[in-house]
């Protein structure tokens, strides 16, 4: 148990653990802001009730999700100042600078409309509504957008170089938009998205598999289906923009993350490694299934490699990621079940094409319905082990190349940090309890039906709304 | 270039202490509001209590989260070595806020309440004493090496003039809170926070003289910074303004006016926080490290103000628009509904 005295290891674990926690509620906020716009924009342009009265159920749930997402995500921003002095010290006028941008443009944002969108329904006029779920939806994903920026920076430092310990920006246009920035952006983006979406889509099919508001939760299931059928396979091709990435800047982790001891030289094949059990001690895999010649399709689409892949053993133990097995695994996990989700939308839309889905028949789909129910928790699943891929695979950097994490903790007593690791492991554990409680009574006491509808006096206004945020029209037909 | 030197770190200064005191008037209230739950006498009080702060809680508390950023972006090293140096007020006002924002979504769907009233309450305090002893031990000094890396020990923030300086601000926080009562609610609820106000104007002025009077006689470097002109003139006129304004809040309490309590005790946070600022200034690890010590590049202040400097006047529009969709005394309606 040397790791209860070491401070840096606790101030590791309490990063990790609440970072792990944290994710969980933004998450769906995040995406299913955009969720929101979407259903109160249908009902602005078709006038038809369901929508208004999906926009006012799910934003039960979002709520809960948000108000747990500001309180568990206070330690995130404030842990850089306690727990990592020495690196806020070094990075802070670029790093600093990016925590400051998102709470001035992204949280403040989302906060000060946040009041208007859920209580302001009577208060204010529909298109002035619309207008503070537009921002609170922009203000999330501006704070991905941030907060991909700042860890993305870690990942690729650019934009000016490490003098005596601090690092000294020269372009700071030329570190936000650092090798890993957009890709990640876009991988961060549609993760939340697909993650809101598969869990609004599960929801939905509990219901109707319930027998409860088949017609009302298809609409919702509808909509979420139509965005995914753009949102799932192009989050599989940008997680493989973000791999390829990896491959270039961060070989240590694209080797942590196949459990590659041994290099494979350019222009030869290579297995691709399936299931293994890494043995760190050994430098090498216990046992291993692969697919021979697998990995040059893995990377590059053909059987050569185009680039050699590094083996582990070219690093110094130290100077290498260690808990190879959990990037790993982690690294299959996430991609699995983004391909898992892609089939799972493929067989609804074919079951959409043939008719099924129509609100009549839609019940007759047992298996696909329980298939949704069962893909629910699947986004958090796969956001979570990304993360772990990127930040663990990342050691034993805190800033790849530049700064190691043993140096960049602050210098604490173990006692404190203990004492607070381990309150946050009671309390975040009671909030997610308590979320899933209180989340399942929401569901189960189900959406309001009779909820009187606010009235549109003003109706030229409603021709300036964008429709852009409706990825398909399809949805609407389910009113005929 | 040498000018630049100076004026951008003091304005940053300025717009650190403009957020620092939008939250702590802000969120003060709030705090003050859950701090004064705990002794509501029924579950109807407590419910127009939190409804008075739901929509609006959570947009105060990012002022904090503003500050933080652009303190970590300004004065990367003061950010370190002050959060590391109070690692337990810090993480008790954490853990403390937690708790409150919670309780504002869970209680709401709970049947037992108890458990979440108490949060609410319970934080809103925890957050409050972890601000009062964080904002003590900072006014006391932390200890740093020439580099400015925190050389104390674990402890350090706690003392009897810390402690003294976090009951002061719990005090403040309950009379804001209860001046916010008095303009948001009417009735029996309204009559309850006249009383609790006038008598947090007390308490607050007790713990405000304790301190002033402390202050330059156990610290000497704020006693020589205070007793030389121009600033003796400045420190003498604060607590003849203070008291005069403590004495027109009192006679706005006793004719139960609705809105200048409000008015006057933001005046005395701003009279406090104005003194408070000239006791630091130009330190931002008092007493040791000064802004310009401390400052990021050049650059880095001119890019954040670039960002940052731009949105003030936006952020401030919004949030004060929320304000005035939501003018007017609290009705019982439930929150999230």
């Amino acid at each position: 148990m040397d790791f209860l005295s070491n401070t840096v290891a606790l101030s590791r674990m309490q990063f990790a653990l609440t970072a792990i926690f944290h994710m969980l509620w933004p998450v769906l906020t995040t995406g299913m802001s955009i969720y929101l716009v979407i259903v109160e924009g249908l009902w602005l342009k078709t006038r038809n009730p369901d929508y208004y009265r999906h926009a006012r159920f799910w934003s039960k749930l979002y709520v809960l999700n948000f108000g747990i997402g500001v309180a568990s995500g206070l330690p995130m921003e404030f842990q850089f100042g306690t727990n990592w002095a020495p690196f806020s010290e070094a990075v802070g006028d670029f790093f600093g600078s990016i925590l400051g941008f998102e709470g001035a443009m992204a949280f403040m944002l989302e906060a000060g409309f946040l009041g208007i969108m859920l209580f302001g329904w009577g208060r204010v006029h529909p298109v002035i509504h619309y207008l503070a779920t537009i921002m609170v939806a922009f203000g999330a994903n501006l704070s991905t957008f941030w907060i991909l920026v700042a860890n993305s920076w870690l990942q690729t430092p650019s934009g000016g170089e490490m003098v005596n310990g601090k690092f000294i920006v020269s372009d700071y246009f030329q570190a936000i938009g650092n090798p890993f920035m957009l890709k990640s952006v876009s991988h961060m983006f549609f993760a939340t998205l697909e993650t809101s979406l598969f869990v609004i889509g599960g929801i939905s099919a509990w219901y109707i598999l319930n027998n409860r508001h088949q017609a009302f939760f298809s609409q919702s299931l509808k909509i979420v289906l139509a965005a995914a059928i753009a949102v799932t396979p192009l989050q599989i091709y940008i997680g493989h923009l973000s791999a390829e990435q990896v491959a270039q800047y961060q070989p240590t982790k694209l080797a942590a993350m196949e459990a590659k001891w041994d290099t494979s030289p350019a222009g030869q094949p290579a297995d691709w490694s399936l299931l293994a059990l890494p043995n760190e001690a050994e430098q090498k895999n216990t046992f291993e299934v692969t697919i021979p010649n697998g990995l040059g399709y893995v990377l590059n689409f053909q059987k050569n490699l185009k680039e050699p892949v590094l083996g582990l053993k070219e690093w110094a133990p130290g100077d290498r990621p260690r808990m190879v097995g959990l990037i790993y695994y982690s690294f299959r996990i996430m991609s699995g079940i983004g391909f898992f989700l892609a089939g799972l939308m493929l067989w609804s839309v074919l079951q959409w094409v043939l008719g099924n889905l129509s609100p009549e028949k839609i019940e007759k789909q047992q298996w696909l319905l329980r298939t949704w129910i069962f893909a629910a928790p699947l986004g958090y699943i796969a956001v979570e082990s990304g993360w772990i891929v990127r930040c663990v695979g990342r050691q034993p950097w805190t800033m790849y190349g530049q700064i190691r994490t043993a140096d960049a903790a602050s210098h604490l007593p173990a006692s404190n940090v203990l004492t607070s690791l381990s309150l946050f492991a009671i309390v975040y554990s009671i909030l997610l309890v308590a979320t899933l409680y209180f989340g399942s009574r929401i569901i189960r006491h189900g959406p309001n039906l009779e909820l009187p509808i606010p009235g549109l006096d003003d109706q030229p206004a409603m021709e300036t709304e964008p429709a852009t945020f409706v990825p398909d029209q399809r949805p609407v037909e389910a009113q005929q | 270039m040498e000018a630049l030197r100076y004026f951008l770190p003091q304005v940053w200064f300025v717009i650190l202490a403009l957020f620092l005191f939008l939250y702590v008037m802000l969120d003060g209230f709030d705090l003050g509001v859950g701090i004064l739950s705990l002794t509501s006498s029924d579950e109807d009080r407590r419910s127009l209590l939190m409804t008075s702060l739901g929509n609006i809680w959570d947009a105060n508390e990012t002022w904090l989260v503003l500050m933080g950023g652009a303190l970590f972006g300004a004065f990367p090293l003061a950010y370190g070595t002050i959060l590391s140096a109070l690692y337990i007020p810090i993480f008790m006002m954490i853990f403390g806020l937690i708790f409150r924002a919670v309780a504002f979504e869970f209680r709401e769907h709970s049947n037992r309440k108890a458990f979440w009233n108490f949060a609410f309450g319970a934080g809103s305090f925890m957050a409050a004493l972890g601000q009062g002893f964080a904002l003590g031990s900072v006014i006391e000094g932390i200890a740093v090496d020439e580099a400015g890396h925190f050389i104390g020990s674990t402890w350090d923030w706690l003392d009897w003039r810390s402690l003294l300086v976090a009951l002061t601000l719990i005090q403040g926080y309950v009379l804001i809170g209860s001046t916010y009562l008095i303009l948001k609610t009417e009735g029996e609820l309204q009559k309850t926070h006249y009383r609790t106000a006038k008598l947090a104007a007390v308490t607050t002025l007790i713990g405000a003289v304790l301190i002033t009077i402390a202050t330059p006689v156990f610290y000497e470097a704020a006693r020589t910074r205070l007793f030389s002109p121009p600033l003796v003139y400045v420190f003498a006129l604060i607590p003849v303004l203070g008291l005069g304004l403590v004495w027109l809040l009192l006679q706005s309490l006793n004719r139960e006016e609705e809105v200048t309590p409000f008015i006057w005790t933001i005046l005395i946070f701003l009279l406090t926080f104005i003194g408070l600022g000239l006791i630091v200034f130009p330190y931002i690890i008092p007493t040791q490290i000064t802004i310009y010590q401390a400052a990021a590049a050049p650059s880095a202040l001119v890019f954040m103000l670039t960002f940052i400097g731009v949105l003030i006047p936006i952020m401030l529009f919004y949030n004060i628009y929320n304000y005035v969709v939501f003018r007017g005394k609290v009705v019982g309606e439930a929150y999230g509904e």
